[in-house]
């Protein structure tokens, strides 16, 4: 589409060789986008399988934190390019809790910690990831605590950060 | 007919759709698998792609699970004759690598061919249901690691379709499979039934035959998000399949958050009457409120699927529905179930098909109420009696138990 425009603007005042320059140009910023709303987790961050993230969290006694996307999933697409993008935020998430994506349409199968076997749509279910994107934080034993529905921005996720970590600061008092 | 949101909230407040009136009467749900051993701490699933789990060959009914009683997830079969009330003892079907995903099919004379992914390959064999259970052997059918089988049978006739990984992506594979005097079940032929390499992942497949011609349906994530697919067979020249047609549409509306689309899952497909084909799944167009059960009649002269059709009513708008199942019958019936939470709980819902409309929601007696009763498979029988199995636990996380429920056809002459 791009590449039909530029030519079209471009017209018959470019010669040949320039044109083609102006294409292979062209081609070549489409190959470094990024795929298009793949929704998938952000770029740059240890995101696991949930199962995987839930025995990091109990290993390492820190929150889980949950992101139920979906492919093609356009608000998780923003907040991924909007908020997850902000080099505080993944410090602070990456720091502070287990990353967990879960394609909430996905056969993916996982075990639970009491042994069951679903699937990464039917973890989205019990944890009623409705819509996407949803975030859920949760205790290492898989208890929700905290959840937050729909686009987010960076400040909606440091504060949810800080909320999470003034009441595990509590708690540990 | 369409229904404002306040309209719906109204509508919710009015007594229950179960006080309509279904043309079957239900005996009480019975186990399906009498097996207590171990420490109880194991789950059934049925899951088949598809949704095919239960099937009637002749005096026989069978239900197709996994279950991993034994610390590894393997398949099984419980069988009755289809008029006794109680399972006689389940016949393990999968050898002893992980086994999931179970998908039957009914041949003649009390004989069903079962096939499941184990260790990532999809394996296929028949059982006779006699005085005891006879086993034929265990085949593989697919060239690479493969998942989500699912067979439909027409008469002697066995096809599987599956999701083959293909490099990145999986890749829906069709075969048709002869039996042989020794319960064997073999490949006579097979293909991809997308010619073109995929373009993104093909997932969750199943399939009728039509007058000898194999409709395969499909999850597709060609478009950067998912949507059900289709091809069908070229009349006499099987596995020449026609060019895939997306058959779950996009909503209208302009500027809809949608990304790359909306999201939909798990397609369903079933015959009625003398050529009907109807394709069902949970689609999430109703982006707020998670998925709704939708579909879309085939249309045989024109070798395509018409418009999407709201399976379920509008009670159930602001609820979950998912695992939509399909069964139809030659006298025109047609009937989708699937798990429902409108009632609080997860409740198996259905819906039929009458004077050319979708009925209103009912919800089945004996699967609903405390606890949960969701994952159902249903099938019609030659007489119209309806046969449901389903997965019930007190709680989300609990034991689960496998159940079934016959239901009586009222209206049958």
């Amino acid at each position: 589409m791009i590449i039909d425009s530029l030519q079209h603007q471009a017209g018959s005042a470019l010669p040949s060789a320039a044109k083609a320059r102006l294409c292979l140009l062209c081609l070549a910023s489409l190959l470094l986008l990024p795929a298009t709303s793949g929704a998938d987790a952000p770029e740059g961050y240890p995101f696991l399988s949930f199962d995987q993230a839930m025995a990091q969290s109990q290993r390492e006694s820190k929150p889980l934190f949950v992101y139920f996307g979906r492919y093609g999933c356009g608000y998780c697409e923003k907040t991924n390019r909007e908020a997850f993008i902000d080099p505080s935020v993944r410090e602070r998430y990456t720091a502070n809790y287990a990353l967990a994506y879960v394609d909430a349409e996905s056969g993916r199968r996982i075990r639970l910690h009491s042994g069951e076997r679903i699937t990464e749509r039917e973890l989205g279910t019990r944890y009623r990831a409705l819509v996407t994107p949803v975030f859920t934080f949760l205790t290492p034993d898989g208890e929700p605590i905290y959840r937050m529905i729909g686009v987010q921005r960076i400040e909606d996720l440091i504060e949810a950060d800080e909320k999470i970590q003034a009441t595990l600061s509590k708690a540990v008092q | 007919m369409t229904v404002t949101k306040p309209a719906v909230i109204l509508l919710w407040l009015l007594p229950s759709a179960m006080l309509i009136a279904a043309p079957w009467e239900f005996d009480k749900a019975i186990d399906v698998s009498g097996f207590a051993g171990g420490d109880g701490n194991f789950f059934h699933h049925l899951d088949s792609s598809g949704r095919r789990n239960i099937a009637v060959s002749g005096r026989h009914l069978a239900i197709a699970w996994e279950d991993d009683r034994s610390g590894t997830p393997r398949i099984y079969l419980g069988h009755k004759p289809a008029t006794e009330a109680g399972f006689g003892r389940e016949t393990r079907i999968s050898g002893d690598g992980e086994a999931y995903e179970p998908s039957l099919a009914a041949l003649g004379d009390g004989r069903f061919a079962v096939a499941w992914e184990e260790d990532g390959h999809i394996r296929l064999r028949l059982v006779a249901i006699g005085e005891s259970p006879v086993l034929g052997p265990v085949e593989t059918i697919d060239s690479g690691p493969s998942t989500q089988v699912s067979l439909t049978a027409d008469g002697e006739k066995v096809i599987a379709v599956w999701s083959r990984r293909s490099g990145r992506y999986g890749r829906i594979q069709a075969a048709r499979l002869r039996v042989d005097d020794d319960m064997r079940l073999e490949p006579v032929i097979g293909c991809a039934v997308d010619a073109a390499p995929p373009a993104d992942e093909q997932l969750y497949p199943t399939a009728v035959l039509i007058n000898d011609r194999l409709l395969v349906i499909w999850e597709d994530r060609r478009p950067k998000h998912t949507i059900i697919m289709a091809a069908i067979e070229s009349k006499g020249q099987a596995c020449r399949f026609s060019d895939p047609q997306r058959i779950s549409e996009k909503p209208e509306g302009r500027n809809l958050p949608y990304g790359s689309g909306h999201g939909v899952s798990r397609a369903a497909v079933g015959r009625f009457g003398d050529q009907g084909v109807f394709a069902v799944w949970a689609d999430k167009r109703n982006f707020r409120d998670g998925y709704d059960i939708w579909g879309a009649r085939f249309i045989p002269s024109e070798n395509r699927f018409g418009s999407n059709e709201k399976v379920q009513d509008d009670f159930g708008g602001l609820a979950k529905q998912r695992h939509a199942t399909i069964a139809g019958h030659g006298d025109g019936s047609l009937i989708v179930a699937w798990d429902d939470e409108r009632e609080g709980d997860t409740d198996i819902v259905m819906s039929w098909y009458q004077a050319g409309e979708w009925s209103e929601d009912w919800l089945l007696p004996v699967a609903s109420g405390e606890g949960q009763q969701s994952s159902p498979s249903i099938l019609l029988d030659p007489r119209g009696d309806l046969h449901i199995c389903w997965v019930e636990r007190a709680q989300t996380g609990g034991a689960t138990q496998l159940k079934y429920a016959f239901g009586r056809n009222l209206e049958a002459k």
